[in-house]
């Protein structure tokens, strides 16, 4: 069995008397491309918010690489090696596609402010090769061309491509996708399921959150589907297609059925 | 100094909570704009020095005080003084509104941040003050004594001063109209939408122009009974008077949880009766000191400001 | 409108090293030259213009310098700047006149002491949201002007008298009628400053600050220590304030709180908007004309401020983003031209 990447035990996130996360237990395992559905409302991209940090679990426990993430400063979390993208897309407008990812990488630069300032050896070199860094990074991506664009005046798919490739840039071992493809036309779809696979073949472990069944089955590898908070399957693609209780979360229950 | 203060504890309590009320009354012009704008409304200090000038012209020049005039009684008294609160409302109100066409509304169509509007607002502050300034050869104005400051009575030891009776009744009494203004009517529903989503608000189909521009009146009507207050009880104004409280009452706002009615009541008495008692143990010279240690001590404990309703939690 | 800030820069981009040395000198060779204007068309009525151009405009341009990189940079609403002026000025003062420590020995102290208000002051503030920064810190603007009131070792109202010039340096002396010399080690200063900020703005920090601006949440999310830099901005925003205080009490020779009132912090968030928060070069276009603005009507006399008032209200309505606003322009894409 392949190891975990992260696990999340148990995990528990309350909001005043609601319960976003009640009793949530999965991992994801080295290498491979998760897809984690369900229906609006269900959970989602709170699993998000409580790995990022942004949240901090009522209960339970989230262990990523053999260390407990709970607590953590987010912006140690991500430099421990845990990246995201935004379902609605946050990059930063003002900046060039490339310094976005720039910016990425300074998450494991050991220059700071001051060797900066006195433009220390250090702090050049890891200009330098972080600059081809995010380069290579965009080129991945396959928006290169669009390197010194501000990112607010990118076209929307490319926006959202740029988001993987600034999240690619802090160097994570798991990369969390909320809704890359929303927005997308079918065989802007396509191209995304492929470019999905080619950052998992790069060795990167996928966290994937999408609305598009079609393309969360064609590219996951297992799938955790999640309803009001709660897990109610975590198998591969094909049997969670046929599982009832995933049936019913998405198509709800006649009334007199039960 | 203790003993000393339990003796005079009353006779300060009522002062504070004057001075509250005063506080509470321009609060609501910053708190107002900042509930539905999320700005500060920086010229409001301003609106309140020129509504302390519209009451000090009003009993001096319309009714034809001087220092040495007899006290006015009965009716007399109250058409003076109604006269005196609604004109500086009415001033108030007005100014308040050209204030948001001219140095807010076409920045806010180009939704430029917050920080062109806040620096035209300066602008604006400075045209206000200057202009006070000049025409008052940059001295303090005082105004004529039209009513007598009678003792009502006694409360605990404490004299019961007529001035500081009216303005807290009278500011009870628009904060109550206030709350039925904006509970109850359409309007005041209206400015609670856009506070709460603008963007659902405008869906809605409701007139943001035209609401922030009520905003901006009651906002200015409530600083303008203010400078009524103001004048009442201390009998004179300058140029630089807004500056002095409008600090103190921004303050307030922020100390109550800015943004909502209820934050700008408490923060204003709060901020009131702390100044006056910081005043008597630590002298006038450090009650700002007292008050921004305070503020930071609250806020660092409590973000939202004391009552604040808590902002719903950052989203990533 | 034009941009005169993309044409500027597009004429930096096209030149090569050796012409961007010239452009360089050139602007600094007419900023050197300044004060042999005196008699022309830049003279200000009434008050001395060669006492103008050290203050307000130079000392304005580098607190203005100073302020972005807190307002412009980091996108933190900084309303109580003038204390780092003030805690500079008031440590030359102290020291000055009771120590046997020069200007120059002073500077560096002064600096750190401003460095370390800063933390201070924005370990608590930069926790919170950042519409209660703008209230805490025009707080702490108003308490250290109230201290200097109320301390007996602070001179009170009658401030600090009898402080020392700076001591000659090559043989050049610093007498307190001679503006021109305060001008050009003033000019020196600024240019140590400027060059401190475009040093720290091309990398990690300056892109720290942008993202911190733009999106703080998305930033911490992405790797950036954001407390960490927006305290620095903050400190380094401080220690230039200090810097300029520390000149500024060496200068006029005498400091009293009057002369540190939250109307400075105004204004010098003034110079910041009104040139162009964000952009180094619309800031001290922005210092230059709001400082001198004031002294060059001064024919209007008493209604100068009110004028001043005026002219920030209809140019902020015309140019919400200043003079010469931050870059907004893009490189043509070589590769898709192919």
């Amino acid at each position: 069995m392949s190891n975990s990447v992260i696990s999340l035990k148990n995990v528990t996130m309350k909001f005043g008397g609601v319960t976003a996360l009640n009793d949530v237990t999965f991992d994801v395992k080295q290498g491979e491309i998760l897809g984690l559905i369900g229906p609006n409302g269900a959970g989602k991209t709170t699993v998000f918010n409580v790995i990022t940090g942004v949240y901090r679990i009522t209960s339970g426990d989230i262990v990523f690489d053999g260390k407990s993430l709970v607590g953590s400063k987010r912006y140690k979390i991500t430099k421990r090696g845990v990246a995201r993208t935004f379902q609605n897309i946050r990059l930063w407008g003002d900046m060039t596609a490339l310094e976005n990812v720039i910016t990425a990488t300074d998450t494991h630069k050991k220059s700071g402010l001051l060797s900066g300032l006195f433009g220390m050896p250090i702090s050049r070199k890891e200009e330098k090769r972080d600059k081809a860094r995010a380069q290579e990074l965009l080129d991945f991506i396959g928006i290169g061309d669009y390197a010194d664009r501000l990112a607010k005046n990118l076209p929307y798919g490319v926006q959202r491509r740029l988001e993987i490739a600034r999240a690619l840039g802090t160097n994570p071992k798991l990369v969390l996708l909320d809704e890359p493809a929303a927005g997308f036309n079918p065989s802007e779809k396509v191209e995304l399921a492929a470019t999905i696979r080619k950052i998992r073949d790069a060795g990167y472990t996928v966290l994937l959150i999408e609305h598009d069944m079609s393309l969360v089955m064609k590219v996951s590898d297992r799938v955790v589907v999640l309803d009001f908070g709660q897990k109610i399957a975590d198998d591969a693609p094909s049997k969670v297609q046929d599982d009832p209780r995933v049936i019913e979360a998405y198509l709800g229950v006649p009334e007199d059925a039960s | 100094m203790i003993g000393n203060f339990l003796d005079q504890f009353w006779s300060l309590t009522f002062g504070g909570l004057s001075l509250g009320f005063i506080y509470i009354l321009i609060a609501l012009g910053y708190t107002m704009v900042y509930g539905v704008l999320r700005m500060i409304n920086f010229a409001n200090s301003e609106v309140f020095m020129v509504a302390t000038f519209a009451t000090i012209i009003i009993i001096r020049d319309v009714f034809n005080f001087t220092q040495t005039s007899e006290y006015a009684t009965g009716f007399r008294l109250w058409l003076i003084l109604g006269t005196a609160l609604v004109a500086s409302m009415v001033v108030a109100g007005v100014l308040s509104v050209l204030i948001e066409l001219v140095a807010y509304r076409r920045l806010r169509r180009m939704n430029s941040g917050i920080l062109a509007p806040l620096i035209s607002a300066i602008g604006v502050s400075m045209v206000l003050a200057e202009a006070v300034r000049i025409m008052t050869d940059s001295r303090p104005v005082a105004s004529p004594r039209a009513m007598e400051k009678s003792f009502l009575g006694k409360f605990f030891d404490a004299d019961v001063r007529l001035d500081n009776t009216i303005i807290i009744v009278a500011a009870i009494i628009l904060l109550v109209i206030l709350l039925a203004f904006v509970n109850k009517t359409r309007l005041g529903k209206a400015i609670r939408a856009v506070s709460m989503n603008p963007s659902a608000a405008k869906l809605m189909g409701i007139n943001i122009d035209g609401v922030v521009s009520i905003t901006f009146l009651v906002g200015g009507l409530m600083t303008g009974a203010a400078g009524f207050f103001y004048v009442l009880k201390y009998e004179n104004s300058s140029f630089s008077i807004g500056f002095e409280l409008g600090i103190a009452a921004f303050t307030a706002a922020i100390l109550g949880g800015i943004g909502n009615i209820k934050g700008a009541f408490y923060g204003g008495l709060a901020l009131g009766l702390l100044e006056t008692y910081a005043s008597f143990f630590l002298g006038t010279q450090w009650k700002a000191v007292t008050v921004f240690v305070i503020l930071v001590l609250v806020l660092y404990t409590r973000p939202n400001g004391l009552f604040g309703e808590a902002m719903t939690q950052s989203r990533a | 409108m034009i941009n005169l800030r993309d044409k500027g820069a597009d004429i930096w981009e096209r030149s090569n090293r050796i012409e961007r040395t010239f452009i360089a000198l050139g602007f600094i060779a007419l900023a050197a030259s300044l004060p042999f204007f005196g008699g022309t068309f830049l003279n200000t009525p009434i008050a001395d213009y060669e006492s103008v151009l050290v203050y307000p405009v130079a000392m304005f341009v580098l607190m203005a310098i100073g302020l972005n990189i807190v307002i412009g940079k980091s996108g933190l609403l900084d309303l109580g700047y003038v204390a780092f002026f003030a805690i500079g000025a008031y440590t030359m003062g102290l020291l000055g006149t009771r120590t046997g420590l020069n200007t120059w020995e002073i500077l560096p102290i002064g600096i750190a002491m401003a460095m370390f208000s800063g933390v201070i002051l924005g370990v608590p503030a930069l926790k919170l949201r950042g519409d209660y920064l703008a209230i805490i810190t025009l707080g702490f603007g108003e308490i250290v002007r109230i201290v200097a009131l109320n301390l007996e070792t602070l001179g009170r109202s009658g401030g600090i008298l009898n402080i020392p010039t700076p001591p000659p340096v090559f043989g050049i002396e610093y007498s307190f009628d001679s503006h021109r010399i305060y001008y050009w080690t003033l000019l020196i200063i600024i240019l140590l400053a400027i060059w401190m900020v475009r040093r720290l703005a091309v990398r990690r920090a300056g892109r720290a600050w942008e993202s911190i601006r733009q999106d703080e949440d998305a930033a911490e999310l992405l790797g950036v220590p954001t407390f960490k830099y927006k305290v620095w901005a903050f400190v380094l925003g401080a220690s230039v304030g200090g810097a300029a205080g520390v000149f500024y009490a060496s200068k006029t020779l005498f400091i009293a709180p009057d002369n540190f009132t939250l109307q400075i912090s105004i204004l010098i968030l003034a110079c910041v908007v009104f040139g162009g928060m964000g952009n180094i070069w619309g800031v001290i276009l922005g210092a230059v004309i709001l400082g001198y603005l004031p002294d060059r009507i001064r024919f209007l006399s008493d209604a100068r401020l009110l004028v001043f008032g005026l002219v920030l209200v209809i140019m902020m309505n015309l140019r919400p983003d200043g003079l010469l606003p931050r870059k907004k322009r893009e490189k043509p894409l070589p590769k898709e031209a192919k």
